[in-house]
């Protein structure tokens, strides 16, 4: 059979029965919607968790017993360590400075204090461009067996915290997607069936006039296409204004202007797309092959 | 009726079956203890021993339930028989796999008493689509599907939804749906069923007509006044 005689066809399945075309892409659409939603806020919280950490970067405190010579050696060595933006030496004095700053009016309660009480420390920035939160606790540990280098802080709590509630989301993402993947499954290829056994006079009829399977199967698989496109395409569309209304919302606002919200990346908008398209028309295929076995 | 016979031969599988259909014998329609059952143990049918030449028009007659719809349908290979062997214009059916089937169909015209026509197709696609699953263009078959509801009288229903047709008529786009391919063989189970005294007459004549050009006819019902007073043969189930 001819492209251009299954194009036809289809054109005029689609014309003859939209009300069940439009209620199924609906459907395609509202269940890849769901999922496509959820995708969308795990990446997000992914991303503030990358960013967060390496915003933070490393704070490194020397023991008080090290010599002062050897200060501009293990600057040096910290600016060679890959991915290191910026080093900053904090002297004891400084630290004590900062602290006074930060106590503002309470900072009488350091009257008395030696002003070197507080350990040397270097403030290390790490690049964010080429940087993972992985890498900089492994960086953070290498660190830490120098013998020089008391103690490495990097915001483990804060981090180990966002970790974790990221771990239960990305966990209840995986969950939630498997069931809306089973629901959409299931739903998708009931309204299938239900199109399929709507039509089953056509199809008995075109069986009997010497119709082939391909005959009979490609206008519906083509359709099913289209229903996937369009669904996923709709669903997509839906979530990108939802972006677009969230990014107006953290632009507008003071409290939050830092958090930058992003769009799902193209490989994972061509897999959805894929992944609707391959399910209606598998399922497509599937009720198909029921019939026409029979 | 005028029916123009342009080639239907799209593809090379086609154009097999029509070699080997084709053959010339003069028996187009052979039965070889043919028997029917269905589990757990209906036996519709034994041992049908049956040969109907070329261009011969054949009443199947009996009481309803005796197995005259199956026996078309096994023609048809809609269903398979349970033992013996059917041959259709030397072709075993036997042999003829589940892909080939439908090639086979388009060279036996089948009618039915309750018509099957697609009630969302206008009359002119309901016929038109018997010459388009064989890969036929809308245009190159409009001429052809023209001609053949010329000759069962609806050229001026063309455009006209079945639901807006009489039963008659509706028969008459069946019988223009079975044979605008043309088919060597035309089976018909009780298309006159559904119709009054006058509809059964046009079906009859148009029935006779189709014979005449030269399509060999299975005729089943149990109407016993429709072969009465005539010449053909008469196969009783």
């Amino acid at each position: 059979m001819s492209l251009v005689i299954i194009c036809r066809r289809t054109l005029s399945d689609l014309k003859q029965h939209l009300y069940t075309q439009l209620v199924t892409t609906v459907v395609v659409s509202l269940s890849i919607l769901i999922f496509s939603f959820f995708t969308l806020i795990y990446f997000n919280l992914h991303q503030f968790v990358e960013r967060f950490g390496t915003e933070l970067g490393l704070v490194v405190f020397l023991t008080e017993k090290t010599p002062q010579e050897k200060i501009p050696v293990l600057y040096q060595r910290l600016t060679g360590l890959p991915g290191v933006e910026r080093v900053t030496y904090i002297s004891p004095e400084q630290a004590f400075k900062r602290l006074k700053d930060y106590l503002k009016d309470e900072k009488d309660v350091l009257e008395g204090i030696d002003p070197k009480f507080l350990p040397p420390s270097f403030e290390v920035k790490i690049n964010r461009a080429i940087f993972h939160l992985k890498k900089l606790r492994l960086l953070a540990r290498e660190i830490g067996h120098w013998p020089e280098v008391s103690r490495v802080q990097y915001g483990q709590t804060w981090i180990e915290r966002l970790e974790s509630f990221l771990r239960f989301y990305r966990i209840l993402v995986l969950v939630s997607g498997v069931l809306l993947v089973f629901t959409a499954a299931f739903v998708v290829a009931n309204t299938i069936k239900l199109t399929v056994y709507a039509r089953q006079e056509e199809l008995k009829v075109m069986r009997l006039v010497g119709a082939t399977n391909s005959f009979i199967q490609g206008p519906f698989l083509f359709e099913a296409f289209i229903q996937g496109l369009l669904g996923s395409g709709l669903a997509i569309g839906i979530v990108f204004v939802c972006y677009r209304y969230l990014q107006g919302l953290t632009s507008g606002s003071e409290l939050l202007r830092g958090i930058h919200v992003y769009f799902l990346p193209w490989p994972y908008i061509l897999a959805i797309i894929t992944i609707s398209i391959l399910f209606c028309v598998s399922g497509t295929a599937i009720s198909m092959w029921r019939f026409l076995r029979q | 009726m005028a029916f123009s016979q342009p080639s239907l031969l799209p593809d090379y599988i086609e154009a097999i079956f029509f070699i080997m259909f084709f053959k010339g014998s003069p028996v187009i329609i052979r039965l070889q203890k043919v028997t029917k059952r269905y589990p757990p143990d209906n036996t519709v049918f034994s041992d049908i021993d049956l040969e109907i030449e070329r261009g011969e028009f054949i009443f199947l007659t009996g009481p309803s339930g005796i197995g005259k719809t199956t026996m078309l349908r096994l023609l048809f290979c809609a269903e398979r028989p349970t033992s013996g062997e059917i041959w259709i214009d030397g072709v075993a059916l036997s042999s003829v796999s589940n892909s080939q089937i439908p090639y086979l169909r388009r060279k036996i015209g089948m009618i039915f008493q309750d018509f099957r026509l697609l009630s969302d197709h206008t009359v002119f696609d309901n016929v038109a689509l018997s010459l388009e699953v064989t890969g036929l263009k809308r245009e190159q078959s409009r001429d052809r599907v023209v001609k053949v509801l010329e000759g069962v009288g609806l050229a001026g229903k063309m455009r006209q939804y079945p639901f807006q047709l009489s039963g008659g008529e509706q028969q008459r786009v069946a019988i223009a749906r079975a044979v605008v391919n043309r088919p060597a063989i035309v089976l018909a189970d009780e298309p006159t069923g559904n119709l009054d005294q006058e509809r059964t007459n046009e079906v009859m004549m148009l029935m006779e007509e189709l014979n005449a050009r030269g399509a060999t006819v299975v005729f089943a019902t149990h109407d016993d006044r429709l072969y009465k007073n005539t010449h053909r043969r008469i196969v009783k189930l």
